[in-house]
C-alpha cells in the first residue's frame, strides 16, 4: 500500500507537471472534433446498412489507437531524461522513493494520460452502441486491448526516456518504434511476401473456336466435339503464408484478431476488425501450387464456391496473444532497462551533473 | 568600524581539543573517475554534529562530486563514507531518511506551485497529506517564500528558486544537511538569513557541509573548513604552512602620512606598504605579529580607525594555496 502511495504520488506529480497545462486540453479538443468529423460521415455513409454502429465503433476504436500512438510518445518520451535535464530527478532520488516506484509511477501518469484520448472518446463510443449493430463482447474486448495498447506505447515511451539521456533522441526513438510496429510491420509483411514469391504453372484447356462446328450441344452451346488447345504458363505468385505471423506484432491487426468477431447473415465480418481479421487469417492460406482450368472435359462443373469470410476465420490460427505477448515482452524489458539504468546510487556518471 | 573576524580554520600547531560530538559525516580515502577524468583523487575528512563544514576549492576540484557520492547518487570506486555510520551504497534508503542535500543545480517541476512542490516532496519522505501540508508551511515561512507559496515555481527568481531549494533539503528534518553553493544567487539580506538559518540548524546539533566560492561568506559561517585541490582534501600541514606566510592588513588613520610613518618605525618596511581607497596596507606575518604591531602604532600615537586583514582567512589560505600550487 506504501509503496502504491508512493507510485501515485510520483504520477500526480508527473501528472500536474508535464501533462495538465493548456496545450493538453487545445490536443484533446483538436481530437474530439477529428472524432466528431469522422463520426458524422461515417454515420452518413453507413445509414443505409442494418448494423451502422458496428462499423462507426471500430472506425472510433482505430481513431482512439492512432491518435493514441502518435501522441503518447511525445507525453511519456522524456518521462526520466526531462526531469534530468531539469535537475528534478535527482532530489527525487534523494528521496525515500525508490527507483521502480519512481518509474512505475511516470508510467502510470504517461498511461493515464494517453487513456485521456479514450475518456475523451466515450461520448462517440456510446452513440455507436446506440446506434446498435454493435456487439457488447467486441465493445468490452477492443476496448481493453486499445486500454492494454496504449500502456504498451506509454511503457516504450518512458522506458527509452531512461535508457537514452537526450530527450529528443528518446521521444525519436520511440516513435520509431511505435512506426516499426504500426507501419514497418506492414512493409515486412509485404515485402517478405514478394520476396519468397514461386511460380506457379498455370494450365488452361481451351475450345479452338477457329475450327467450324457443325452441332452444338443445345444446353451449354459446347460444340459436341470441340478442338481442345492446352496453353500452359507460369506466374510468380508472393507467398504471403510464409510471413503473416509478422503481422502479429501489428497493434491494429492484433486488436482486430483479439476481438470477438461477428458475422452477417451472409458470412461477411460487420465491422472494421472483422474485415482487417480476415484479410490477414486469409493470407495464413498457401497459394495453389498448380492451378489448372479445362473448358473441353464437356462437363459443366460449377466452379468451386469461394469460402466465406467466416470460413477462412474459423479454419485458421488466431495470432494476437503472440504479438500481445511480444508487446507486453518489450515494454517490461525497457521499463526494467529503465529502473536499472536510472538507479542510484549509481556506478555510471548521471547526466545532467557536471564532472566537478 | 570593521573588526577582526572570529578564526574558524583548524590551527594545527596547538593539537585541537578532540570534538566530543559524533562525526556524522567520515569520509576516507574517497575516490571517484569518470572515465580518464579523476574528479575525487583521494578525499577523506570529518564533519561533525553541531557544526558547520565548509568546503572550499577552486571549480573542477571535485566539491559536487564529493557531495554526489555523500547524497547516495554516485557510487564511488574506492574508500569509504559513513553518513551517521551508514554506508549510501548499501544504506541508501536508511541514509536518505537523515539526509537533507541541496544541488547545485536549481530543478524544481515549473507548474508545480510552491506550496505543491513542498507538499509533494514531503509525500515522497513518506508523511501523510496533513503532516506534508503543514510542513510545507511551516518551511515558506522558514525560508521566506511566503507571499510566493501558491505562485508557479517558474515565475521564482533564482534566488526564491534557492530558498526553495533548501526548503525542500530541510523537508524531512534531515540530521545530516549537505548544500552545494547554497548562497550563490541570492542578495545580501537573504545571505545573511541564510547564514543565521545555518548557523541555528547546526546548533541544534546537525551536521551542515557546505560548500561555497563565496568564501568571505563561508568564513563567518563556517566552524571549519576542509580545502580541496584537484580531487584530494589538503592536508593541515599545507593549510598551517599556508597560514603562517604574511598576510596583508589594512590600517586606517585619521592622518595617513603620520601612519606611514609610524609603520616605519613599527619596523615595516616602506616598500612593502601598499595604498588602496581604504587605507594603507602591510604586511603581517601572524596574529601575533598584528596584535604586537597595532600596539606599537597606538603607542606611538597615531590616530587608527580601522586595522583588520583585507581579505578573509578562508580566502587568503585559499590564494596561498592556489599560489602554492601554481609555483
Amino acid at each position: 500500500m506504501n509503496t502504491f502511495s508512493q507510485i501515485w504520488t510520483i504520477a500526480s506529480i508527473e501528472l500536474r507537471q508535464r501533462v495538465r497545462g493548456v496545450a493538453w486540453y487545445v490536443l484533446l479538443a483538436v481530437f474530439v472534433v477529428i472524432v466528431l468529423v469522422v463520426t458524422v460521415l461515417t454515420t452518413l455513409a453507413t445509414s443505409n446498412t442494418d448494423q451502422p454502429g458496428a462499423v462507426l465503433y471500430s472506425i472510433i476504436v482505430y481513431f482512439v489507437l492512432l491518435l493514441g500512438t502518435l501522441v503518447a510518445p511525445a507525453l511519456s518520451g522524456t518521462a526520466i531524461n526531462g526531469d534530468r535535464e531539469n535537475g528534478t530527478l535527482a532530489t527525487t532520488q534523494v528521496t525515500l522513493v525508490t527507483t521502480t516506484q519512481l518509474v512505475l509511477g511516470k508510467l502510470l501518469a504517461a498511461w493515464i494520460t494517453a487513456l485521456g484520448f479514450l475518456v475523451a472518446a466515450l461520448p462517440f463510443l456510446i452513440f455507436a452502441l446506440a446506434l446498435g449493430g454493435a456487439s457488447p463482447d467486441t465493445a468490452v474486448v477492443s476496448i481493453l486491448v486499445l486500454a492494454v495498447e496504449l500502456g504498451v506505447v506509454a511503457a516504450v515511451g518512458v522506458g527509452l526516456s531512461g535508457l537514452i539521456r537526450r530527450p529528443l533522441f528518446s521521444v525519436v526513438t520511440t516513435y520509431l518504434v511505435v512506426a516499426a510496429l504500426s507501419v514497418g510491420t506492414l512493409i515486412a509483411f509485404g515485402l517478405g511476401g514478394f520476396v519468397g514469391q514461386e511460380r506457379v504453372t498455370v494450365t488452361n484447356e481451351y475450345i479452338d473456336w477457329s475450327v467450324d462446328y457443325d452441332e452444338s450441344d443445345p444446353v451449354t452451346g459446347l460444340p459436341e466435339d470441340p478442338v481442345c488447345v492446352t496453353d500452359t504458363y507460369e506466374q510468380p505468385v508472393p507467398r504471403f503464408d510464409r510471413v503473416w505471423w509478422t503481422l502479429a506484432a501489428n497493434p491494429y491487426v492484433l486488436l482486430a484478431d483479439a476481438v470477438p468477431i461477428h458475422f452477417d447473415t451472409y458470412g461477411n465480418p460487420k465491422d472494421v476488425f472483422g474485415s482487417i481479421t480476415y484479410g490477414v487469417r486469409s493470407s495464413q492460406s498457401a497459394p495453389e501450387i498448380d492451378t489448372s482450368y479445362s473448358e473441353c472435359d464437356g462437363e459443366y462443373s460449377p466452379s468451386v464456391e469461394p469460402p466465406s469470410a467466416r470460413e477462412v476465420i474459423e479454419n485458421s490460427v488466431p495470432s494476437w496473444a503472440v504479438g500481445l505477448a511480444l508487446h507486453l515482452a518489450l515494454a517490461v524489458a525497457l521499463i526494467l532497462g529503465a529502473i536499472s539504468r536510472t538507479h542510484a546510487p549509481s556506478r555510471r556518471l548521471a547526466a545532467g551533473s557536471r564532472i566537478a | 568600524m570593521s573588526s577582526a573576524p572570529h578564526h574558524h580554520l583548524p590551527d594545527p600547531d596547538p593539537a585541537p581539543a578532540p570534538s566530543p560530538a559524533p562525526a556524522d559525516i567520515s569520509v576516507v580515502a574517497l575516490a571517484r573517475s569518470f572515465g580518464d577524468v579523476h574528479a575525487v583523487r583521494d578525499v577523506t575528512l570529518t564533519a561533525r554534529a553541531g557544526e558547520v563544514t565548509g568546503l572550499v576549492g577552486p571549480n573542477g576540484s571535485g566539491k559536487t562530486t564529493l557531495l554526489l557520492m555523500l547524497a547516495t547518487l554516485l557510487v564511488p570506486d574506492s574508500g569509504e563514507i559513513r553518513i551517521g555510520g551508514l554506508d549510501p551504497v548499501t544504506q541508501s534508503a536508511e541514509v536518505r531518511r537523515i539526509l537533507g542535500w541541496m544541488p547545485d543545480v536549481l530543478g524544481a517541476w515549473p507548474n508545480l506551485s510552491v506550496r505543491r512542490s513542498l507538499e509533494l516532496t514531503a509525500r515522497l519522505y513518506g508523511m501523510d497529506r496533513r503532516m506534508a501540508a503543514a510542513r510545507a508551511e511551516e518551511l515558506t515561512d522558514l525560508v521566506d517564500l511566503v507571499e510566493l507559496i501558491d505562485r508557479p515555481t517558474r515565475v521564482l527568481s533564482r534566488g526564491q528558486k534557492q530558498r526553495l531549494s533548501l526548503a525542500r533539503a530541510l523537508v524531512h528534518d534531515p540530521r545530516v544537511l549537505l548544500l552545494d553553493e547554497p548562497a550563490s544567487g541570492l542578495d545580501p539580506g537573504a545571505r545573511i538569513a541564510l547564514r543565521v538559518l545555518l548557523r541555528r540548524l547546526a546548533a541544534e546539533g546537525r551536521t551542515v557541509l557546505v560548500s561555497s566560492h563565496v568564501l568571505a561568506e563561508l568564513d563567518e559561517l563556517a566552524d571549519r573548513s576542509v580545502f580541496l585541490e584537484a580531487g584530494a582534501t589538503v592536508t593541515d600541514e599545507r593549510i598551517a604552512a599556508a597560514r603562517r606566510t604574511a598576510r596583508p592588513w589594512r590600517i586606517r588613520s585619521l592622518d595617513p602620512t603620520g601612519l606611514r610613518a609610524a609603520l616605519v618605525a613599527a619596523g615595516v618596511p616602506d616598500d612593502a606598504i601598499g595604498v588602496d581607497p581604504q587605507g594603507l596596507v602591510a604586511p603581517v606575518a601572524s596574529d601575533e605579529a598584528a596584535a604586537a604591531l597595532l600596539a606599537e602604532l597606538v603607542k606611538a600615537g597615531a590616530p587608527v580607525t580601522a586595522f583588520a586583514p583585507a581579505v578573509g582567512d578562508l580566502e587568503q589560505t585559499f590564494l596561498d594555496l592556489n599560489g602554492e600550487a601554481g609555483r
